[in-house]
């Protein structure tokens, strides 16, 4: 979910019509300060989880009033979950300012006494009512007044505040519908000066900032979701650039990046994340474009992983596409696939997955993996309010019931996600200016590689200059942008005769039919100038499945050991491509 | 310019057309004017300005001509 700010929540809170949804909430606010903006805010976020909320807001520091009373409109207004916001100010009162005059002892029984009538509203609430109560802890203040002999004495106004903090947290221990909320977190998250405007606070006691109250309110939802049973249960995986940096089938064992190093370690971090929300009973899947083979032994044998097979309650690595397999994933484990979490390196796998699954929370990443850990830490997403033995559990169950039945690929969907990407190819002939890209990927592409010939720039020099042979190149650009050359060709010609030496391509551009569209495209280059035949190998080796059985269903006929295509046949390009030789 | 970001501030505050918009404009004839949104529009105008109003001035503020002098003191051309 995007976070925007407050002046959008206040202005769409006026036109959503959120009665439809089934899932129902109502929430109440009740602050020591102003919490204007709250209600618009928590009413469109909700509202965008497909959830009806009902706010309220208690009068301006009645707190107290308002929770011992049990005619107050608080309980009128029957709330499934309040938050209750006390500011440092407030609880401390002058305290907060003097905690130097008074003497110690002082200081701790004037905490007890706090912390009692903290108790004893909390108990009255959740006697006097069904609803949940979250308190926000106490914010360790950046000042003390006795400066840097703070650290000297016993129980100044920052230890006090974490005496404060640590009782309440055993208070709610004991309290089965009550939860402390750690606002100190939060405001060491985002800075104490980007939250509190001592201007806005002395004008209309506004404690925090307006560009911080949605993002407030996103933690918020932490609770309301688990409670209406809309957290997510299950974080499925892509595994190249996502689990590790590089590409297993093209980088192998060796060249994939994650361990002890700059471009591995966020990758160990966030493996170590995932690990930690596992434990918590979050089930873990993949769902990889991959040969199985190469993924699994990383996953087994590369000393820095951090999650290993067992960790994963349902595995989907293959060729299929990852909307099938998404499908699979919620029906092996049996999940809603609104329970579901998606993390994947590649936009168009993402824009893909959003828009067949919408149900599935497909995450936005940037490019660099740096920041994976932190945008899985703050997802509010898998928040649970208890942790039951058969959350812990529940992965092993499902490792066990874990069947691999084959489902059929869903193509509708994934031709009309192709038809919406505006692929664009662009065939380049005997081009000096590529070389050393071509060079390149014929060193380096493993995976959609008919011959996997391996040839030095000056080789591929010396064929463009040679009138005999043709070297191609294909430049493919869709609507998300250019990929550059990501397909190479080598072709030699006799007088009736082309015969295909290689042809590749490189795996980020795989899974579109993109090699239909370009082998076509020769095949009409070829018939053009009169030829009557073509003629391709396919070399098999541990890694070049993906191209297996190309040829064979773009309509190559086998004879003996090669691959036969006449031009007198019906020559395809699948309509969605728009092909064409520069 | 400046009055045009300015009034296109005012109207994503309170949500109505830029064109209900003058400078005499004032809580009493804007609906959306309250003591809640008057303070989220004085943070958006301070932040799109890249000004910070004194409290003095803040208390000052009656309609959106207010607005415009005091912008015009810290430097905002409204010609």
């Amino acid at each position: 979910m995007e976070i925007k700010e407050l002046s959008y929540y206040i202005n769409q809170a006026k036109i959503i019509k959120p009665e439809n949804h089934q899932k129902k909430i109502r929430i109440a606010f009740v602050g020591s300060f102003s919490l204007n903006g709250f209600e618009e805010t928590i009413q469109v976020q909700c509202n965008d989880e497909k959830i009806n909320c009902i706010t309220y807001n208690s009068p301006y520091n009645q707190f107290t009033q308002e929770i011992l009373n049990e005619n107050s409109n608080l309980y009128k207004f029957k709330p499934d979950i309040i938050f209750l916001l006390i500011d440092n100010r407030i609880i401390l009162e002058n305290s907060f300012y003097f905690s130097n005059i008074n003497s110690e002892n002082k200081n701790k029984k004037y905490v007890d006494k706090k912390i009692n009538e903290i108790k004893n509203l909390i108990e009255v609430f959740t006697q006097k009512s069904q609803s949940k109560i979250i308190i926000a802890n106490f914010v360790i203040p950046t000042y003390t007044p006795l400066g840097i002999y703070e650290s000297k004495i016993e129980y100044g106004i920052k230890e006090i505040i974490l005496d404060l903090n640590k009782k309440l947290k055993e208070l709610s221990r004991n309290i089965d519908s009550c939860y402390v909320y750690d606002f100190n977190s939060f405001v060491t998250k985002f800075g104490e000066k980007n939250i509190l405007d001592y201007k806005k606070m002395n004008y209309g006691d506004i404690k925090i900032n307006f560009d911080i109250i949605p993002h407030l309110i996103y933690d918020f939802l932490g609770y309301v979701k688990p409670i209406l049973g809309s957290n997510k249960k299950c974080l499925v995986l892509d595994l190249d650039n996502t689990l590790w940096g590089n590409i297993i089938g093209e980088d192998g064992i060796e060249g994939i990046k994650i361990g002890p190093y700059p471009e591995g370690r966020s990758f160990v971090e966030f493996q170590k994340v995932i690990k930690a929300l596992s434990e918590n009973g979050i089930i873990l899947a993949i769902n990889s474009k991959n040969n199985q083979k190469d993924a699994m032994k990383a996953i087994n044998e590369h000393p820095h992983m951090i999650l290993r097979e067992k960790d994963f309650s349902c595995i989907k690595i293959n060729w299929n596409d990852k909307i099938s397999n998404m499908r699979e994933i919620a029906k092996d484990l049996n999940i809603g696939l609104d329970s579901i979490v998606f993390f994947d390196d590649d936009p168009i796998n993402r824009e893909l997955l959003r828009m067949s699954i919408p149900e599935v929370n497909t995450i936005e990443l940037p490019k660099d993996p740096s920041s994976y850990a932190q945008i899985l830490r703050n997802l509010n997403d898998f928040n649970i309010l208890k942790i039951t033995k058969d959350d812990v559990q529940r992965k092993i169950m499902y490792a066990q019931e874990q069947n691999r039945q084959k489902l059929e690929s869903s193509t509708e969907n994934l031709n009309e996600y192709l038809k919406k990407l505006d692929i664009k190819i662009k065939i380049k002939l005997d081009n000096e200016f590529s070389i050393s890209r071509i060079s390149q990927l014929i060193l380096k592409t493993n995976q959609f590689n008919l011959t996997t010939k391996r040839y030095q720039e000056e080789e591929i020099k010396e064929f463009v200059e040679d009138k005999t042979m043709i070297v191609g190149c294909s430049e493919v650009d869709d609507k998300f942008g250019e990929n550059g050359i990501t397909n190479v060709f080598i072709i030699k010609t006799k007088p009736n005769e082309w015969i295909i030496d290689t042809f590749l391509l490189s795996c980020r551009i795989m899974g579109r039919g993109i090699e239909e569209g370009i082998i076509g495209k020769i095949l009409e280059i070829a018939k053009n100038k009169g030829i009557k035949k073509i003629t391709a190998t396919f070399i098999p080796t541990e890694k070049n499945k993906p191209a297996e059985n190309f040829l064979k269903n773009y309509g190559f006929k086998k004879e003996k050991e090669h691959w036969v295509f006449l031009l007198k046949n019906e020559i395809k390009i699948p309509d969605y491509l728009e092909v064409e030789l520069k | 310019m400046n009055e045009k970001k300015l009034f296109e501030i005012i109207a994503r505050v309170f949500n109505i057309p830029v064109n209900e918009i003058n400078y005499e404009s004032n809580p009493e004839n804007i609906e959306n004017w309250d003591s809640f949104t008057g303070y989220v529009l004085l943070d958006e105008i301070e932040t799109n300005f890249n000004v910070t109003f004194t409290m003095d001035e803040l208390l000052e503020i009656k309609k959106i001509d207010d607005f415009k002098n005091i912008l015009k003191k810290k430097g905002i051309n409204f010609e």
